[in-house]
């Protein structure tokens, strides 16, 4: 089903916000981990462990979900479809990817924020937590993979794309040698 | 004498070029990261079970318990 132009703009301004959101969540949140990754002071450690939980639950899974369901929207909503054109799957597959693994990622987070907040916690220990910096920047370059994606709408349709075409167009074919007789 | 133009009805399906080269980049990730998973790579234990350990309880991660903190 295809949305009328008026709410297919509104569902793509809604989709764009929260995929870029997405994106400067993450910016956010990298900021946070390179701190935790590079200081070796205590109180800095623990407020970044800290506040990256905070961003990480409260603002980058629910971008996350919201980009997930407004993609779908917008490609079941519109001419693009889902499995038609292969930049579509694609973004969706790495969208689910990262959406995964964003989940697990916010346990070794949590866990990371839950000895911050520990005031028993030493200075040594918080310092040998590490950081999650391998799966913020590997997460920042999939979801630039995904926007440069959808900016640039490479051509090229899944062979389900264009077996619908077809029948599309034989069916368009049809109906004009029955008008035309 | 050249061919005549083909109709776009009657083209066979291609995978574009696009596709092909990020399928062989997303293959070669996906190996390296494999590896890296099973050899440990260079920041050890990889993964949240470094974290938490059997149902959701948390343990020293490996790094902590080798200084003998």
């Amino acid at each position: 089903m295809t949305m009328p132009p008026r709410l297919r703009r509104f569902a793509l301004a809604v989709h764009l916000t929260v995929s870029v959101g997405w994106i400067g969540a993450v910016a956010a949140y990298m900021a946070l981990d390179i701190a935790a990754a590079t200081s070796q002071d205590s109180q800095t450690l623990r407020t970044a462990y800290l506040a990256m939980e905070v961003i990480a639950r409260n603002v980058i899974v629910p971008l996350a979900f919201a980009a997930l369901l407004t993609g779908l929207v917008m490609s079941l909503g519109t001419k693009w479809g889902l499995f038609r054109h292969y930049w579509v799957l694609i973004s969706l597959l790495l969208t689910i990817v990262a959406t995964v693994v964003l989940l697990v990622e916010t346990q070794t987070i949590s866990y990371f924020a839950d000895k911050a907040a520990d005031p028993t916690t030493s200075g040594d220990e918080l310092r040998a937590l590490g950081s999650t910096l391998v799966h913020s920047v590997g997460g920042t370059v999939v979801l630039l993979v995904i926007l440069v994606l959808n900016l640039y709408k490479p051509q090229g349709m899944t062979r389900h794309g264009w077996r619908k075409q077809h029948e599309q167009r034989r069916k368009q074919r049809e109906q004009r040698t029955v008008r035309v007789p | 004498m050249a061919d005549p133009p083909r109709s776009p009805d009657i083209e066979p399906h291609t995978t574009p070029r696009w596709v092909k080269v990020s399928a062989i980049i997303a293959a070669v990730v996906v190996l390296l990261v494999l590896i890296v998973l099973v050899t440990g790579g260079p920041g050890g234990r990889h993964g949240p079970s470094r974290h938490t350990g059997g149902l959701g309880g948390h343990t020293l991660p490996a790094r902590v318990t080798a200084h003998g903190v």
